[in-house]
C-alpha cells in the first residue's frame, strides 16, 4: 500500500477551492495569504494534531506549461494541496485533527468545495478522504514510532548527550550517581514527560 | 511563504506526463516496491537526510470534483506530484539525488513531458526549478533534529533503557565499564541539537521580518 510505510502514512489531498471572491480578493489568494501568516513551530496549528511528523500546505494555482511542443492547459480550479506525515491510522489522525485543531481546521478550509464548516468530525473525515489522491511511491527515511515517542527519543538524545560531556572525567562513583540523578529527571520511560512538545526549537 | 521549517526543506515539484504512457509510469513506481528495481534505488537509503518523501500520480479524472457547482477539468495530461522533507539546501539535495540514484530518477521521471535525464546536472536543476511550487506554511514537529537524529535517538533510547536494567546494583567501577561500552557503541549517535544554521538568507529575513511585525 504505497500511502504507508510501517506505522508511517503520507496523505495527500488536493481540496478544491470555490472559484469566488471576497473584497476584491480571490479565495484562493484569502487561503494563501492566511496560511503564510499562520504561526510557525510550537505555534503551528498543525503542532495541536497528534502524531504529525511534518506537514505542508501550498495553493495551486494552475498547471506549468512546458513549452513548444507541449500543450498548454489549464486547471478550472485552484486547489489547497495538504501533504501530512503521521503515525497511524489515517481516520483516526483526522478525527484528530478535527477535534484538537477545530477553530484553525474551519479557517483553513472555509472556501473550500464541499468542506461543512458546521459539519461533524466524521464529516470532516468523510470530506478529507475524498480529496486523497493516493500515493504511487511513500519513502520512509526516518522511522515509524508514534510521535511521542520519536520525541521523548530526542529529548533523552540531547539530555544524554549533555550528560557525556558534563561527566567527562568524573570518578566512577560522582559517575554512578549523577546517572541515577540523570535518570530520575529524564523518565526514560516515561513517554508523557518531561519531553519535547511538537515543534520544540530552543 | 516557507520552504523551510527549522532544518528540514519542503520540495513540491509537479510534472505532466502524456496519457498513454502514465500505465509505464504507475508500473515503474509498483516495481520499485518489489526486488525487480530494488538495486537502482539503493541509493535513496543512503541519502539519509530525507524524512519522508513521495509521489502521487494524478490523471484528469482524479482530480476531486466534490459539486456539481465546480467545473469539470478539461486537462488532458496526468500530473505527477512530488513531495520531499528534507535537511540540508535545496542544491545539496538536488546534487545528492543526482550523484546517489541518476538511473533511479530516470525512472521515476520516466518521459515526463521535457525532463532532460538526470545527467547532466544543469538541465536537471533548471527542470526541478521550473517545475517547483512553494510552500505556504510548512511545519515539523522537530526542527532542531535532522533525520539522522530521529534515527540517532531511537538507538539511544533503546539503549539507555537497556544500560538503565543492565546497571542496577553494580558497584561504581562496573557501572563505569558498562558506560564505557555504552558511548563506544553509541559515540556516532552522542551531539547536542542546535537551533538550524542559516541555510537561506532569504527564508531567514523573512523570520526576522515576522519576528519584527510580532513585535
Amino acid at each position: 500500500m504505497p500511502n504507508k510505510s510501517g506505522n508511517a502514512y503520507g496523505m495527500t489531498l488536493l481540496c478544491p477551492i470555490i472559484n469566488g471572491s471576497k473584497n476584491h480578493q480571490s479565495y484562493a489568494d484569502i487561503i494563501r495569504d492566511h496560511l503564510e501568516n499562520l504561526p510557525l513551530d510550537s505555534a503551528s496549528p498543525m503542532a495541536k494534531v497528534p502524531n504529525t511528523y511534518l506537514c505542508r500546505f501550498y495553493v495551486l494555482n494552475d498547471v506549468f506549461y512546458e513549452g513548444y511542443p507541449a500543450k498548454e492547459e489549464h486547471l478550472k480550479s485552484r486547489y489547497l494541496v495538504f501533504s501530512t506525515n503521521f503515525h497511524g491510522e489515517p481516520d483516526e489522525y483526522l478525527q484528530g485533527m478535527w477535534s484538537h485543531a477545530l477553530k484553525e481546521v474551519r479557517e483553513i478550509w472555509q472556501y473550500c468545495v464541499g468542506f461543512k464548516a458546521q459539519g461533524t468530525a466524521d464529516d470532516f473525515v468523510a470530506y478529507m478522504r475524498k480529496c486523497q489522491v493516493d500515493n504511487a511511491l511513500f519513502f520512509n527515511g526516518s522511522t515509524d514510532d508514534s510521535l511521542a515517542e520519536q520525541l521523548k527519543s530526542l529529548y533523552l538524545k540531547q539530555e544524554f548527550s549533555r550528560f557525556v560531556y558534563e561527566n567527562e572525567g568524573a570518578s566512577d562513583e560522582d559517575l554512578q550517581n549523577a546517572f541515577m540523578e540523570f535518570v530520575k529527571r529524564t523518565d526514560p520511560e516515561n513517554l508523557n514527560g518531561p519531553t519535547w512538545v511538537p515543534g520544540h526549537n530552543e | 511563504m516557507s520552504n523551510i521549517a527549522g532544518k528540514v526543506y519542503a520540495m513540491n515539484v509537479i510534472t505532466p506526463i502524456k496519457w498513454y504512457r502514465v500505465w509505464i509510469n504507475r508500473l515503474i513506481f509498483w516495481l520499485a516496491q518489489t526486488w525487480v528495481f530494488r538495486s537502482k534505488l539503493n541509493g535513496l537509503i543512503t541519502l539519509s537526510l530525507i524524512h519522508y518523501a513521495r509521489w502521487a500520480i494524478v490523471s484528469p479524472s482524479q482530480f476531486p470534483r466534490l459539486d456539481e457547482s465546480q467545473p469539470k477539468e478539461t486537462i488532458k495530461y496526468t500530473y505527477m506530484f512530488f513531495f520531499s522533507n528534507f535537511n540540508g539546501s535545496w542544491a545539496q539535495y538536488v546534487d545528492s539525488f543526482h550523484m546517489s540514484i541518476p538511473s533511479g530518477l530516470n525512472l521515476f521521471w520516466h518521459k515526463n513531458i521535457k525532463y532532460p535525464g538526470s545527467v547532466p546536472l544543469q538541465p536537471f536543476h533548471s527542470y526541478i526549478t521550473y517545475n517547483q511550487i512553494w510552500t505556504n506554511h510548512y511545519y515539523t514537529a522537530y526542527p532542531m533534529a535532522a533525520s539522522n537524529d530521529v534515527k540517532a535517538a531511537q538507538r539511544i533510547k533503546a539503549d539507555l533503557l537497556s544500560f538503565m536494567s543492565e546497571t542496577k546494583g553494580l558497584s561504581a567501577y562496573d557501572f563505569r565499564e558498562k558506560y564505557n561500552g555504552l558511548i563506544k557503541a553509541r559515540q556516532n549517535d552522542i551531539s547536542l541539537m542546535k537551533c538550524t544554521p542559516i541555510v537561506s538568507l532569504a527564508a531567514a529575513e523573512v523570520e526576522k521580518r515576522r519576528a519584527r511585525a510580532a513585535g
